[in-house]
């Protein structure tokens, strides 16, 4: 469902509309934010209230901008997906190229 | 006006988030519409608030180029309300908009700047425009300059402000006291 939800939330099923509008607004923060205009605001507010809005965008912003930074550092999770403690060099294995969620894959 | 309606100076009354906007106001970053958005979601207001005035204005960086990479990532982000703040503090300290302007285009060939500013200038304008260019050779380059307090201090800088203007940007927002704010 994580990767879903990254990749192909508007065709999918699996999320309502407020949780796609919501995917929505993380993408256009990030790829084309002259797309947030006040149209986009207005159906985003037919399901979400004003608080709700702005802790979607503030914590949409805090990601982008610390996603970016923790990348550069090259660091990767302690723990494996079962659990185990990992060396840095075996969590880049499993995580670093091509990231999965932790449910174990892809949403297929 | 910006996207959500800020909320009214009166409706603010937590006295530490007012205890932090006046911090804000004393330093000139971020004004209080940023917070009277924010205030919407109250213990967000006093987290992001907190973060932003302390990785600005606090550390062992010097805060006057800390100013200028807050300014060439707001204009990088296209936000026009954190790129018009200045902080009363690097003014005060002797920073200019010459200085700005210079730090925010070709700053590897003037004169004013050392190495260790241009690396610090280029770490952030590489962060957001070509990241993976900012790579284990980068970081060496970089302990050249500084320690490694100091780069977390201005990784950390550099990521939440782009961050949160970004998120400014969305709103469409412009400072108080413009017209359009």
């Amino acid at each position: 469902m994580l990767d879903e939800g990254v990749g192909n939330y508007a065709a999918s099923s699996r999320f309502t509309s407020a949780e796609k509008i919501a995917l929505r607004y993380s993408e256009l923060m990030a790829t084309d934010p002259q797309a947030l205009d006040a149209a986009f605001y207005a159906e985003l507010r037919s399901h979400y209230d004003e608080p709700q809005i702005v802790e979607l965008g503030a914590f949409i912003g805090f990601n982008i901008g610390y996603h970016t930074f923790f990348g550069t550092l090259k660091f990767y999770p302690m723990f494996s997906p079962d659990g185990a403690l990992v060396s840095q060099e075996e969590s880049e294995r499993l995580y670093g190229a091509a990231p999965v969620s932790l449910a174990g894959g892809s949403a297929d | 006006m910006p996207h959500v309606e800020p909320l009214r100076a009166e409706q603010i009354r937590d006295p530490e988030l007012l205890a932090l906007m006046a911090r804000a106001e004393e330093l000139g970053v971020p004004d209080a519409l940023f917070t009277r958005i924010l205030a919407h979601v109250p213990g967000h207001a006093k987290a992001f608030l907190n973060a932003l005035l302390v990785s600005h204005s606090q550390g062992n960086v010097d805060h006057r180029l800390k100013e200028i990479i807050r300014i060439q990532l707001a204009r990088f982000a296209g936000d026009a309300y954190f790129g018009a703040l200045r902080s009363r503090k690097a003014m005060a300290a002797g920073l200019d908009e010459a200085s700005i302007d210079a730090g925010c285009g070709d700053y590897d060939d003037d004169p004013r700047y050392s190495e260790a500013e241009r690396v610090a200038l280029r770490y952030a304008d590489q962060m957001y425009l070509d990241p993976r260019k900012v790579d284990a050779a980068f970081y060496d380059e970089m302990k050249r300059h500084y320690s490694e307090a100091q780069i977390m201090e201005l990784g950390g800088f550099i990521a939440l402000h782009y961050g949160m203007q970004v998120f400014m940007r969305a709103l469409d927002a412009r400072p108080l006291g413009t017209v359009d704010a």
